[in-house]
């Protein structure tokens, strides 16, 4: 009876111990492809916002706080790469995640600028276009009377000129 | 006489032909742009441990820490997301081909990522470590090293330069910036670095 356990038990250990050894590598090669896909999407979140960004710089965004940011991501994703490299699979899906996270809120709040930045530029152009208009109509108006006032005084000159017989 | 006046009238509708475009010219700049002007690069320096082009490390050993200033800075028009690869190499290894944008085929062992905006630098301390380092025969392999605190293996091996008395390895800098166009970071044409002798 006293064996009959004894084997029991030594046998649940090498079970157990068998377990353990298959699903050890089967785990780090798990974390492996987790860190690998993190890492994959937190650099598609970067050029995204990187694009984004650029983006709204062309549109005249005031892009500075953003690039700060993103500057601090970009210091994250590049930890996350150089930890997958030296086997830290842990500390690089980490990384990547937070990366990702960054890269995700800066593409949305760049969406926002955007809009804002449109709507500014549509009441500065009105502005810019009426400004330009006035200018114009006060050239011309001051143009017009000024060339009337000078053909009359010319012609008034020429009038009293006395004619000289030679 | 009909002439001379007629010589005003052109001059008075030159004036206001000028004045009009002046008045008009806030509206045109919506509608004209204008291309950019001067070239478009970037910089890439390195600088010693007093922050300036001097002072470089030459002769190291196993276990010293050299401290060096990597720097970038962006003339390129726009922002700008760079990519900036350490690398590690022997005198047989490749450096890159700046003339036809060919970077090194060795494996990085460190990497910085930044982005800059136009007009911007960006500069960071790098501090480099030979950890492990062997003599065998008339080589030196160099196993591991640390960059900013973050160790790696790297197996570079060196033979003995009889003609410069040493083992020479090279740390260098290359400079990558993301091409919006390809998707992709491609080689800026760039690099920096420092020659280290191994038997000082």
């Amino acid at each position: 009876m006293q064996s009959s356990k004894l084997c029991f038990l030594s046998a649940s250990v090498l079970l157990f111990a068998l377990f353990l050894m298959l699903m050890f590598p089967v785990s780090a090669a798990g974390n492996q492809e987790v860190a690998a896909f993190s890492i994959s999407e937190a650099e598609w979140s970067m050029v995204q916002a990187y694009e984004a960004v650029l983006g709204a710089e062309s549109a005249d965004a005031d892009v500075s706080g953003l690039l700060v940011r993103l500057n601090d991501a970009a210091a994250l994703l590049s930890e996350a790469r150089m930890a997958f490299d030296v086997g830290d699979f842990d500390e690089a899906a980490g990384y990547a995640e937070s990366t990702s996270e960054v890269g995700y809120e800066i593409v949305d709040e760049v969406e926002m600028l955007e809009i804002e930045v449109a709507n500014a530029r549509v009441y500065s152009s009105w502005g810019v276009v009426v400004i330009s208009v006035l200018g114009v109509s006060v050239v011309v108006v001051a143009s017009l009377v000024g060339y009337s006032f000078f053909k009359r005084r010319y012609y008034r000159r020429l009038s009293k000129m006395k004619p000289r017989v030679e | 006489m009909t002439m001379k006046f007629q010589d005003y009238r052109t001059a008075f509708q030159v004036g206001s032909l000028a004045l009009v475009l002046l008045a008009a010219s806030p509206a045109l700049s919506l509608i004209v742009s204008f291309p950019r002007s001067g070239e478009s690069f970037s910089e890439l320096w390195l600088l010693g441990s007093n922050h300036m082009a001097e002072n470089f490390p030459f002769n190291v050993q196993a276990g010293e820490e050299i401290s060096l200033f990597l720097g970038v800075g962006n003339h390129l028009g726009n922002s700008a997301y760079y990519l900036v690869y350490v690398k590690f190499r022997n005198q047989t290894q490749p450096l890159p081909n700046a003339n036809s944008s060919e970077p090194s085929y060795i494996p990085s062992i460190h990497e910085f990522q930044f982005l800059l905006a136009d007009g911007d630098v960006w500069e960071t301390p790098v501090t480099f470590e030979i950890l492990d380092a062997s003599v065998e025969g008339d080589s030196m392999v160099v196993e591991s090293v640390s960059v900013n605190d973050r160790v790696y293996p790297v197996e570079c091996s060196s033979t003995w330069d009889s003609e410069n008395s040493g083992f020479y390895f090279q740390l260098f800098f290359e400079l990558w910036v993301y091409n919006s166009e390809r998707s992709s970071f491609q080689f800026h044409d760039r690099f920096v670095g420092v020659w280290l002798n191994m038997t000082g």
